[in-house]
């Protein structure tokens, strides 16, 4: 155990320490709640999102098989080419109990025909609807980002919360709880070694008071000394 | 000009096409190997062989059908070598110098590997693997377009046309949409006789363009892009549809009320469909029978007059036929699609 000094001071200031423990300790359970709140709708979106995903990629895929064997896939490739585009995402973070996650702006990710970049005749619409397909599911995927983003920031911040809490709870408040009890002891201890040697002094006058035959009167002059 | 020996040869030739009984054994077969296995025993065997050697699985189908294609052409070309029938064939083969061109051009702007975009160029044309390998190696688009004006290669001329446009908006389409144009106006203008040979190209190619440009109609519908944007991407030449007919199925508010417009025309056909096709706006759906069209048209040649072009136009459909429905065969086989399913995505007709 940590040295104390077994002083009243030091157990008022234990005790304000056990409360001010105790009092962090219900903060964090609370902002775990939240959190373990937060986090469970996020799953329940996440799963929805990973389903939508897996609709869109085996629709994208199906399209990219057909325009493949129809079209030839280097013809496929050669659109791809000019296809071919740098997405700019505008992303933004929001709060949760003060975890940052990020917001990703929803830009549209679905072209027309003539912002794909390649020519109308030469390419085809079967082309079209295959890259269409994978414009939604990149959308899709990042949704997905953005929410398992979220999701592992605020399961990082619930392991720590739930870390500190059992710090506070397993070690912090039971050693102050100790530290306290010992003062209390100690003081106790002291309180009562104090009431012993008083009451044995005060035997020890009355016994000479009686030798000297005054009737047992203890006058302040004998106590001073 | 006497077609007495070049029928003949292109009927042999035609004879060596596979059969839809030889089409539906490909399709019952398990996988790709097996399907590889089953082309060693048909005419396609040398370019399977050869391309086993690059390529493995699809890839190396895909290959060896591109490359019996070209090789077929080309021995179509050597057939009619200095005749007026092989000027009017190259017409049909000039579309791949505009799809190789086009290519070059994505590569060089978007900045691709010069392998990758090698690999995607298909020489059936004029333009061959020596003159499109120096266009790659240019630095820049302008080059190519000077590159091609240096060495006098007709393409050059709508590119050089139309450059300062592109190099104002620096997008791509300007350039593809002039090629285009420019494709099918040469096309027409090399075909404007009267013989009978030129004006059954000449009504090929306005069929042609009919349909690319009901085609094109209906994927700009369906991106709702309507106005001036829109119509500077119809092709002039067309059969039946004209212009004006065009710009107005451009002002419809829907593919159904466009599609019933044609109703009465020769593509009356695409109003005839299920209501459920309208609602999944899939412009693919209408393409197909669109593309069913255009090969039926196609192969009709093979019906009219036996000493003319029509038999080697006739071929060229067909083989168009069977070397798309070997490949639409090959890539259902590696993501084991249902045979039924392979057999209504078949386009022959």
């Amino acid at each position: 155990m940590e040295q104390v000094n077994p002083t009243r001071m030091e157990l008022i200031k234990k005790k304000a320490q056990i409360r001010m423990a105790e009092q962090g300790r219900d903060l964090l359970r609370q902002k775990m709640d939240v959190l373990i709140r937060e986090f469970f709708l996020l799953t329940a979106s996440f799963t929805r999102s990973r389903e939508e995903l897996e609709a869109a990629a085996s629709d994208a895929y199906r399209s990219l098989l057909i325009a493949q064997a129809v079209d030839d896939s280097i013809t496929l490739k050669s659109a791809a080419f000019a296809a071919r585009k740098e997405i700019a995402l505008d992303v933004r973070s929001r709060n949760i109990m003060g975890v940052p996650v990020p917001v990703i702006g929803k830009k549209r990710l679905a072209r027309n025909v003539l912002e794909r970049g390649y020519g109308i005749v030469g390419t085809s619409g079967r082309i079209d609807e295959a890259a269409e397909k994978f414009e939604t599911e990149l959308s899709v995927i990042m949704d997905l980002a953005e929410k398992e983003t979220a999701m592992r920031r605020l399961g990082a911040e619930i392991q720590m919360s739930r870390r500190r809490v059992n710090a506070l709870e397993q070690v912090l408040i039971p050693e102050l709880n100790r530290q306290a009890r010992y003062i209390k002891l100690a003081i106790e201890e002291r309180e009562r070694e104090d009431l012993f040697r008083l009451k044995k002094v005060k035997k020890l006058l009355q016994r000479r008071q009686a030798e000297n035959g005054d009737g047992g009167q203890v006058n302040d002059s004998e106590y001073a000394r | 000009m006497n077609y007495d020996y070049p029928n003949a040869r292109i009927r042999g030739m035609r004879s060596r096409l596979l059969d839809h009984r030889t089409l539906d054994e490909l399709i019952r077969k398990p996988d790709i190997n097996s399907l590889i296995v089953e082309l060693e025993k048909t005419p396609y065997r040398d370019d399977i062989a050869d391309a086993g050697i690059r390529y493995s699985g699809i890839y190396s189908v895909e290959y060896a059908l591109r490359r019996n294609y070209t090789r077929t052409f080309k021995k179509i070309m050597g057939i009619f070598e200095g005749q007026p029938a092989e000027a009017y064939l190259r017409i049909f083969l000039h579309r791949w110098d505009i799809q190789n061109v086009k290519t070059i051009l994505r590569g060089k702007s978007f900045h691709i590997p010069q392998d990758e975009v090698f690999e995607c160029l298909v020489p059936a044309g004029d333009l061959d693997e020596v003159t499109m390998g120096e266009m790659i190696r240019q630095p820049d688009v302008r080059s190519i377009v000077d590159l091609l004006a240096t060495w006098r290669v007709p393409y050059a001329k709508p590119l050089t046309r139309r450059f300062p446009e592109y190099a104002g908006e620096r997008n791509l389409i300007v350039l593809e949409s002039a090629l285009d144009q420019y494709y099918y106006r040469n096309g027409l203008d090399a075909v404007r006789g009267d013989d009978y040979d030129q004006a059954l190209v000449r009504d090929m190619l306005s069929t042609e363009i009919d349909v690319v440009n009901v085609k094109t109609v209906l994927r700009l519908i369906r991106d709702k892009i309507g106005g001036q944007d829109a119509g500077r991407f119809l092709i002039d030449g067309g059969n039946r549809l004209r212009r004006s007919f065009l710009t107005a199925m451009l002002d419809a508010k829907s593919l159904e009320a466009a599609l019933n417009m044609l109703k009465g025309t020769r593509y009356g056909f695409l109003a005839d469909v299920p209501p459920e096709l309208f609602k999944g706006e899939k412009v693919s759906e209408f393409e197909k029978r669109l593309d069913r069209f255009l090969i039926a048209r196609g192969l009709r040649a093979f019906s009219r007059d036996p000493l003319s072009i029509a038999v080697a136009i006739g071929y060229y459909w067909a083989k168009y036929n069977e070397i798309t429905n070997l490949r639409v065969i090959a890539r259902c086989k590696t993501a084991d699609v249902p045979d039924e399913t392979i057999r209504e995505a078949l386009y022959y007709v």
